[in-house]
């Protein structure tokens, strides 16, 4: 009888050992899907000039903006010299926009709001540029790196997530600039397709 | 009756085990002369790479740039690991720097004396990132781990420490 139990014990525990080394699915992200409304819309965060705004605030008549982008990240300062022109789109279509700083991690390291607003004064940010305190945001938002695009319409709701366009490197040899015909597309009230991209970019510098 | 039964289950589990561990196919691959260190690569392209293991050895795939602090940090863990389980384990480096940082990235698998081929990523993003997962975002650095078979045991972004790259190893070799 005790022969019988030992063996039955020794079954199950190696049954289950077994299971833990079955295959498992890639592990996705907890991403905002499109046509969800943008989270934390009331939650504040400090621009580099010192003003203190929330998303709600920020959002144009037809939408709003948000880049989690940083200073520290080669991708971001790749697609650089595409940030103001595309603020200028978005405010001249009266969509709000704002850049996030979600690196929590290595404030000390280039990342501090001093960092921040060294960055925004030497390339000129014609647009918001706060500090995402413990990357609250980032991570309701579902972001992953920087630069990491999120586009809502007039209801908040998200219409286009992804990448810049398809050339960080080079602004002259973009085949396809999905944010700017999202924005155009948002406006019109065409449809956005895509409204799903993927580019590299570094990885959020989540806190501890 | 149930006594025979439960032992008889043991022993099927145990066999089970035992053959997926004995059943390992060896094909060292290292640089020779005439293979670079770092050779251009599209998504398709690596799938292919990624598939002439199928059947012989685990993959670990690992995305990384110079540029890229978390990429270095893990880094060494992955060199130790590949020479750890040479035999069964083949680990696949791809350097998603800029093209004008080419040289930096191949003085940097020197230093860390790498000494099979590696691969830079060419192309666009979009389809080299869904060539590799649907669920990867792009984020570096990216890990996907194998098995001989060709199934997914684990894919991550973000850095990793020795623990977590063996761990998975050892689920991909046992599947």
């Amino acid at each position: 009888m005790n022969i019988n139990k030992t063996a039955h014990v020794f079954f199950i525990v190696l049954t289950i050992g077994l299971l833990a080394f079955f295959p498992i699915k890639d592990k996705s992200a907890d991403r905002l899907e499109i046509g969800e409304k943008a989270p934390l819309t009331d939650v504040e965060v400090t621009d580099v000039s010192g003003e203190v705004l929330t998303l709600e605030e920020v959002a144009g008549e037809n939408g709003l903006l948000v880049n989690f982008s940083c200073n520290t990240c080669p991708w971001v300062e790749a697609w650089e010299d595409r940030y103001n022109p595309i603020a200028e789109l978005a405010k001249n279509n009266n969509i709000g926009i704002i850049a996030l700083n979600p690196n929590a991690a290595i404030r000390d390291d280039g990342e501090s709001m001093e960092d921040m607003k060294e960055r925004a004064e030497s390339s000129n940010y014609q647009f918001y540029y706060a500090l995402d305190k413990q990357a609250r945001l980032a991570e309701a938002f579902g972001a992953t790196r920087t630069p990491d695009i999120f586009l809502f319409n007039s209801d908040m709701e998200l219409v286009y997530t992804g990448a810049i366009d398809d050339n960080a490197k080079s602004a002259e040899e973009v085949e396809q600039t999905f944010l700017k015909n999202a924005i155009e597309n948002l406006v019109a009230e065409n449809e956005i397709d895509p409204n799903t991209t993927k580019a590299l970019g570094c990885t959020i510098k989540w806190p501890e | 009756m149930m006594g025979n039964s439960v032992v008889f289950k043991c022993i099927l589990v145990i066999g089970f085990v035992v053959s997926t561990n004995v059943a390992v196919g060896v094909a060292q691959t290292t640089t020779s002369d005439s293979d670079p260190l770092l050779q251009d690569i599209t998504g398709e392209e690596l799938q292919q790479v990624i598939n002439s293991y199928k059947g012989e050895k685990a993959v670990l795939i690992n995305v990384w740039a110079t540029w890229c602090a978390p990429c270095i940090d893990e880094f060494p863990y992955i060199v130790e690991l590949q020479r750890k389980y040479q035999d069964e384990v083949q680990v696949v480096f791809i350097s998603a720097d800029f093209p004008d940082s080419r040289d930096r990235a191949k003085d940097f698998l020197k230093e860390q004396e790498v000494d099979w081929t590696t691969y830079f990523k060419t192309g666009k993003d979009q389809p080299f990132i869904e060539a590799l997962s649907e669920n990867w975002s792009g984020a570096l650095p990216f890990t996907k781990i194998l098995s001989r078979d060709g199934q997914v045991v684990a894919s991550w972004e973000q850095g990793a420490e020795y623990e977590k790259f063996e761990n998975n190893i050892k689920k991909a070799l046992i599947n």
